[in-house]
């Protein structure tokens, strides 16, 4: 029972700050003139969550980021909410499998791999929502800003569990 | 960073690399020449307007979108987003286009303005 609030505590720490960076980066100013190319901060709760508690709350987490985070901003249910919301599944998906199933990525991988899911998943929602394939000519621009934005969410992520192994300071929530 | 980070990170920037090529060489065979071109606009899914371009001359008319209407302008074989009432304005700041096969998505007014037109070559194989 006591590991149960801890475990529910802890996840609603995850997307309270995954929120947070959702609506701070949506803030952020991109120094680039392509519309729809973001860093991805909020990707980083989403995995650290899959890597501590697994596929189901890693899910959980990715979605409420996104409901709460529209909601926040306004865009709630509107088609940019469509395109967070399968770009996030999609995402999810890839990481989730790729730590489920392999061993040899570091946490840059999985996010390098995330990012390019996130894209595809995005842009076949556009083409759904707009009824038209020519949308994917847009796909090389978002999978050349991918790699840059996955490997820095992917980086952080790796300094952030290497400082976990010296101080300790997950383990304690992770012991569910 | 393991060694599988690495060979993935080199597979993504290889497919990302030919992916830009291979677009960027599609747009260069179908821009070559100046072949009857058409914008067709689309708003929410549905065709609202085929013009021809290579008629020339200018003219400009409202298409209702998703919450309200947008103006295209259309002047000496380009097409625009002349406003629209979204919020991030990036059709309205893509400004013109002219070569089939170039696109100006709105999402938010789910409008799509795309110009086809013959290709110079009969078939591209990728």
């Amino acid at each position: 029972m006591r590991n149960d609030t801890r475990r529910m505590v802890f996840l609603a720490l995850l997307v309270a700050m995954a929120t947070a960076l959702h609506v701070a980066e949506g803030m952020l100013l991109v120094p680039l003139p392509i519309p729809g190319v973001k860093l991805g901060l909020a990707n980083i709760i989403t995995l650290l969550t899959l890597h501590l508690f697994g596929f189901k709350d890693g899910f959980t987490v990715a979605l409420m980021r996104v409901v709460l985070g529209t909601l926040v901003s306004g865009m709630f249910l509107s088609p940019g909410f469509m395109l967070a919301l399968t770009g996030a599944v999609s995402s999810t998906l890839i990481m989730a499998l790729l730590l489920k199933y392999t061993r040899c990525f570091s946490m840059v991988g999985v996010s390098l791999a995330g990012a390019a899911g996130h894209n595809i998943g995005q842009l076949l929602a556009a083409c759904l929502l707009l009824q038209s394939s020519s949308v994917m000519y847009y796909l090389p621009v978002l999978l050349m800003a991918g790699i840059p934005a996955g490997l820095i969410t992917g980086l952080l992520l790796n300094s952030l569990l290497e400082h976990n192994i010296k101080s300790g300071i997950l383990n304690d929530f992770k012991r569910t | 960073m393991t060694r599988a980070d690495k060979i993935l990170l080199a597979g993504l920037l290889l497919v990302s690399l030919l992916s830009v090529a291979a677009a960027g060489s599609r747009f260069f065979l179908l821009s070559g020449k100046s072949e009857p071109l058409q914008a067709v606009i689309m708003s929410q899914g549905k065709q609202v307007r085929r013009i021809n371009l290579s008629a020339g001359g200018r003219s400009s008319f409202a298409v209702q979108g998703r919450s309200g209407y947008s103006t295209v302008e259309i002047e000496g074989g380009r097409i625009r987003m002349l406003n629209a009432p979204c919020s991030g304005q990036i059709c309205v700041k893509q400004g013109w286009i002219e070569h089939s096969g170039q696109t100006i998505v709105c999402i938010p007014e789910e409008m799509l303005i795309r110009i086809e037109g013959a290709a110079p070559v009969d078939a591209v194989t990728r």
